[in-house]
């Protein structure tokens, strides 16, 4: 009968779903010991030579996601192809929840420090992290391209602006030579990294104003300023110099002339040091000295960072601090 | 009748028949904007899409650059997770129904638990996903494989496929079952050779639609943490895996920063537009084919 074959059909494929489950489970700790033994063994050998397989776990900050993802491919591509890296993008604090666990994640990406009670986690855990700076991105304010005024703009003039006692309503009241029309100020919500360094670093924690509108993607951001004329928004560096038809950048006024946020001057001795603000990737020391294929692609990703960077939107870090992670990379081996 | 009141008459006629008129025109518009919004869909989708549509799309592996990006990554994850979804569901899905309908007492406890699943069906799908994460992924340790995530979907349609199909048991003529006892059949013969036959059809066009909601479905996916870049082809439920959906997100918030991601999309959409459709069609047709009238 018809019936019967079909309810026959669908047991059958759930016992052998679950059999399947309970085998794999039972086999797979044991082979990925047999793994990772051999390829330390190999690692410690012959380095260069060596093939390596299994998987690096790396979660945290969207921010840093995109040049993640591109060196994650290019080590597939480039070095080895057997080597799973999975790069998610939880955001940082989440990805710190799946980083500090008992086999918890390889790397975090993080647009900010490590917080003192996540360090202090890790210590409790007895896990070994270890921060590597990747690159560097430049807090970028972005305007209409048709507004002509406000091209260059201080810090303090960018602060009344958002903050919520500025006493700025209009470009007027700001320049009396500027038109009389309302600004429109914008910016990440607080699941960003990037809102909480504008808070912390440029607003000194001082509340933002009721009118500021919050987004949750950038992409709307990028949308909403190249529609209005009176838009001013803020975001990483990436996010303007992919969309420079549609948006400027604001040149900001430290003190010593009008700084454009460029390549060159985001640094943490440029000119728009102010402004500047790193990022990090961190690893899991612990699992870097257990699988070789973690140790190996954190040494890719140190040697290579400023390859990339500039491609993805972000500055490169300065070559002292690429020699000193590889130099402590390679203590680990 | 005189002039006056039949004056009356004929204006209280032509009200009504321009009320007639007005309600007509109303309902007109509200089925057409939900008609029209899909129009446009549709046609932004295609002209952003159908340019990237081509076999080294389908086939090909997932990559940032978006001239060498893939979606067959995605697809075979939607097939693992299917894989696992489908089987489940339909098992479980089925015997709930059979039970509560013609097994379980007709009582408070039956009617605990009936109000209960069509509570369920309500439930954010968000939620099923930290039940997922909590439940397979971490207290179960299969981790974020198509085999959690399967499970997962799984708990958030098998409400909607309880409902269902205890509407198509319910809808089973009693003189059927009464004539199968009759002549001396047991209730499980019953069900088996006679309900079931009948209901099938019904149960089964409830079930796919179901699947195609999982097909569709980021949220709880998005909370057990299934990776972005994912480049290596899942081979087996066991497997890290990602979907067309997920694809298809994380392409549209990336469009800021790499302007074709927008066309990915749009074409990853075309993709998964058409895997529904083929599922639908499916649907109407296991309806049209098996259903009997009594």
């Amino acid at each position: 009968m018809k019936l019967k074959n079909l309810l026959l059909l669908s047991m059958i494929a759930l016992i052998v779903a679950i059999a399947a489950a309970c085998g794999t489970k039972e086999d797979e700790p044991s082979g990925n010991e047999n793994d990772n033994a051999n390829q330390s063994e190999d690692a410690g050998a012959d380095e260069d030579a060596a093939t390596l397989e299994g998987s690096v776990v790396i979660d945290g900050s969207g921010t840093v996601y995109p040049l993640m993802a591109k060196i994650a491919e290019e080590y597939m591509i480039n070095e080895q192809e057997n080597v799973s890296v999975e790069v998610s993008r939880a955001g940082t604090s989440a990805g710190f929840k799946k980083f500090l666990v008992e086999g918890g994640n390889d790397f975090n990406d993080a647009s900010r420090q490590m917080k003192d009670e996540e360090a202090a986690e890790a210590e409790s855990l007895g896990m070994e992290v270890k921060e590597l700076k990747v690159a560097l991105d430049g807090l970028t304010f972005v305007i209409n391209p048709e507004n002509d005024w406000a091209k260059e703009l201080t810090p303090e003039q960018l602060i009344s602006i958002f903050k919520a006692d500025g006493n700025v309503q209009k470009w007027s009241d700001i320049n009396p030579e500027w038109p009389a029309e309302d600004i429109n100020p914008m910016g990440p919500n607080e699941n960003h990294g990037t809102y909480e360094f504008f808070y912390e670093n440029v607003l000194d924690k001082q509340d933002l104003a009721d009118h500021v509108k919050l987004e949750q993607d950038y992409s709307t951001l990028v949308n909403l300023v190249s529609e209005d004329k009176n838009g001013i928004a803020f975001f990483g560096f990436g996010y303007y110099v992919n969309n420079t038809d549609k948006l400027q950048a604001v040149h900001v006024d430290f003190g010593n002339g009008a700084v454009e946020p460029s390549l060159e001057t985001i640094a943490e001795d440029g000119d728009y040091a102010d402004f500047t603000r790193p990022v990090f990737t961190y690893l899991n020391v612990d699992n870097a000295k257990e699988k070789a294929q973690v140790l190996d692609y954190a040494l890719y990703v140190v040697n290579n960072v400023n390859t990339f960077a500039g491609e993805t939107g972000f500055a490169p870090i300065p070559e002292e601090e690429v020699e000193a992670n590889i130099e402590f990379l390679n203590g680990l081996k | 009748m005189d002039q006056a009141q039949e004056q009356k008459i004929t204006r209280r006629i032509n009200f009504r028949i321009v009320k007639n008129k007005m309600a007509s025109g109303v309902f007109l518009a509200a089925t057409l904007f939900g008609l029209v919004v899909l129009a446009m869909l549709i046609y932004r989708v295609v002209a952003d899409g159908i340019g990237w549509l081509n076999m080294d799309f389908i086939t090909g592996k997932l990559s940032t650059q978006p001239e060498r990006a893939g979606i067959m990554g995605a697809i075979l994850g939607t097939f693992w997770l299917m894989l696992v979804v489908t089987p489940v569901t339909m098992f479980l899905g089925i015997g709930t129904a059979i039970y509560l309908e013609l097994y379980a007492k007709k009582g408070r406890l039956q009617a605990f638990i009936q109000t209960n699943i069509a509570n369920l069906a309500g439930v954010p799908s968000i939620v099923y996903g930290l039940l997922g994460l909590t439940v397979f992924a971490r207290a179960m340790n299969l981790g974020n494989v198509a085999l959690a995530g399967g499970l997962t979907m799984s708990l958030l349609i098998l409400p909607i496929v309880i409902v269902a199909s205890q509407e198509a048991l319910r809808a089973v003529p009693g003189f059927l079952g009464e004539a199968s006892y009759g002549i001396g059949a047991t209730k499980w013969q019953t069900i088996q050779n006679v309900i079931l036959p009948v209901a099938l059809p019904s149960i089964l066009t409830g079930a796919i639609l179901s699947l195609s909601r999982a097909i569709g479905e980021t949220a709880p996916l998005v909370v057990i943490g299934i990776p972005a870049l994912l480049i290596p082809f899942p081979g087996s439920i066991f497997d890290k895996f990602t979907v067309l959906p997920m694809q298809i997100y994380y392409w549209t918030i990336d469009s800021s920063l790499t302007a074709e991601y927008a066309n990915l999309a749009a074409a990853t959409i075309i993709v998964l537009l058409l895997c529904l459709l083929l599922l639908n069609s499916a649907a109407i047709i296991i309806r049209n084919k098996f259903q009997k009238q009594f």
